[in-house]
């Protein structure tokens, strides 16, 4: 019996389906595009990612970063808390940048180190100890990455422990060393070609 | 001697003329002091200032009642409430410069945060919040308070022109508030690009807006959007405001 007589047997036929073979899909765009993917700092970052398992950055919705940003009225905790005759000295300040979530990890580290603190980095957090205690004992800061959007970081610098005067003191020698990375007004102008399109 | 000492007398009693009048004067002033503050420690007996409202025991039964609180936990908000109210305007009343004052520090600026708190405190919209309205608006904030009443709260608060829906430009207003206060800084772009996400996200009819049930959708979906309508405070307000444990008409 040949092969095409078995296949037409009524025997053979009996609950038989036949295969069928899935057409791979060989579209998967035009390999040339690769070349053609502007070459930014950002995709680096990404192809590197990709060697190493890299921490989940946290992205944000437009809520979160106004919860994130703490707001002076949205936490009616204050209206607990005691009220010192200084008046309000903020625990924490924030800033942008436009760099990726690694090398303001990595800056911060550079320009803390060399003030006197010990550095312990996990995921996007960092925890800063002062080496010398003042009356008040040990400084100690936490330093959080937030991603905002694709290429924009929230960094927030709270103090966890010492004097909150000191700590504003640390914050401005600190961000003297960081000017490349905060994102400032200056910043703002190199990235637009012309005026903005206000509205949609 | 006796003439130099005189005339030293005589000089520093005339620079201090004006201090000794003041001093005189402070006299009554200290006494009514001293009235008012033994006044108030008993201000559950009796009322010595008829003009303030002050609760009686049953009022603040019926408050607790009305809420998550204990009548031990409502005297200590009490407390709370008497400072808050009395610290600008002397009368009883949250006035909306004493809450910003509370809230940040400070009497004047203000952002429109706490426009939309005060707002929602003031129930009966007549520019104060009175203590009733202070129970029922912090009453929401307790950790036992359902989480439909906290996701509503959240939204009014939010919707800043009260239309009943949370729309682009409140959003984007909101971020630029938060943008001025601090030194963060954002293109105009990548506002728009994360507001673009944000509705996306939480505007399921696509009609660039959030109506109610779509923010409650997206409140279900991203829980941590409610960490800020709950005070932890709530739970230990009564070893936060201790002085009430002398007024107190419940024995715990």
């Amino acid at each position: 019996m040949t092969i095409v007589e078995i296949l037409e047997n009524e025997w053979f036929k009996k609950g038989y389906k036949p295969p069928r073979f899935e057409q791979a899909d060989a579209t998967l765009g035009d390999p040339g595009s690769v070349y053609n993917e502007s070459w930014d700092s950002q995709n680096l970052v990404v192809e590197w990612k990709e060697e190493r398992p890299a921490p989940p950055i946290i992205t944000m919705n437009a809520f979160e970063l106004i919860l994130a940003s703490q707001p002076q009225g949205l936490d009616l905790g204050c209206l607990f808390e005691k009220q010192t005759l200084q008046g309000f000295v903020k625990r924490e300040t924030r800033f942008t940048s436009k760099c990726p979530a690694t090398e303001i990890i990595s800056k911060i580290e550079r320009a803390a180190k060399p003030l006197g603190f010990d550095v312990k980095k996990s995921n996007n957090k960092m925890k800063l100890l002062g080496e010398k205690a003042d009356r008040k004992g040990h400084l100690a800061f936490t330093a959080e990455i937030f991603q905002v959007a694709p290429s924009v970081c929230m960094v927030e610098l709270r103090k966890s422990g010492g004097d909150t005067l000191e700590f504003h003191k640390f914050y401005n020698r600190l961000s003297a060393r960081l000017k490349d990375i905060v994102w400032t007004e200056g910043h703002e102008v190199e990235e637009t070609n012309g005026p903005v399109p206000s509205g949609r | 001697m006796d003439s130099t000492s005189k005339s030293l007398f005589i000089r520093s009693s005339s620079l201090t003329i004006g201090e000794s009048i003041c001093a005189v004067a402070m006299i009554p002033i200290v006494a009514v002091i001293d009235f008012l503050i033994f006044a108030t420690t008993n201000c559950f007996r009796y009322r010595p200032q008829p003009k303030k409202c002050l609760y009686e025991f049953t009022d603040l039964t019926r408050l607790a009642n009305e809420s998550r609180f204990t009548v031990n936990e409502i005297e200590a908000l009490y407390e709370l409430f008497k400072k808050l109210s009395n610290s600008i305007i002397d009368d009883g009343l949250i006035h909306k410069e004493e809450l910003q004052l509370a809230l940040f520090q400070t009497q004047y600026g203000g952002n429109l945060f706490l426009d939309r708190v005060f707002d929602l405190f003031d129930e009966k919209k007549n520019g104060v919040i009175e203590f009733d309205e202070f129970i029922h608006a912090l009453n929401v904030f307790h950790p036992y308070s359902p989480v439909e009443d906290k996701i509503d709260f959240a939204f009014r608060l939010y919707d800043l022109r009260q239309t009943g829906f949370i729309e682009r430009e409140e959003v984007k207003q909101m971020i630029i508030a938060i943008l001025m206060e601090s030194e963060m800084r954002l293109s105009d772009d990548l506002l728009e690009e994360i507001i673009d996400k944000t509705f996306a996200d939480a505007d399921a009819d696509k009609d660039g807006r959030i109506n109610k049930e779509e923010w409650k959708a997206f409140v279900l979906r991203n829980p941590n959007l409610l960490k800020n309508m709950t005070l932890p405070h709530l739970k230990c307000i009564t070893t936060l405001f201790p002085s009430f444990v002398y007024n107190t008409g419940v024995e715990d």
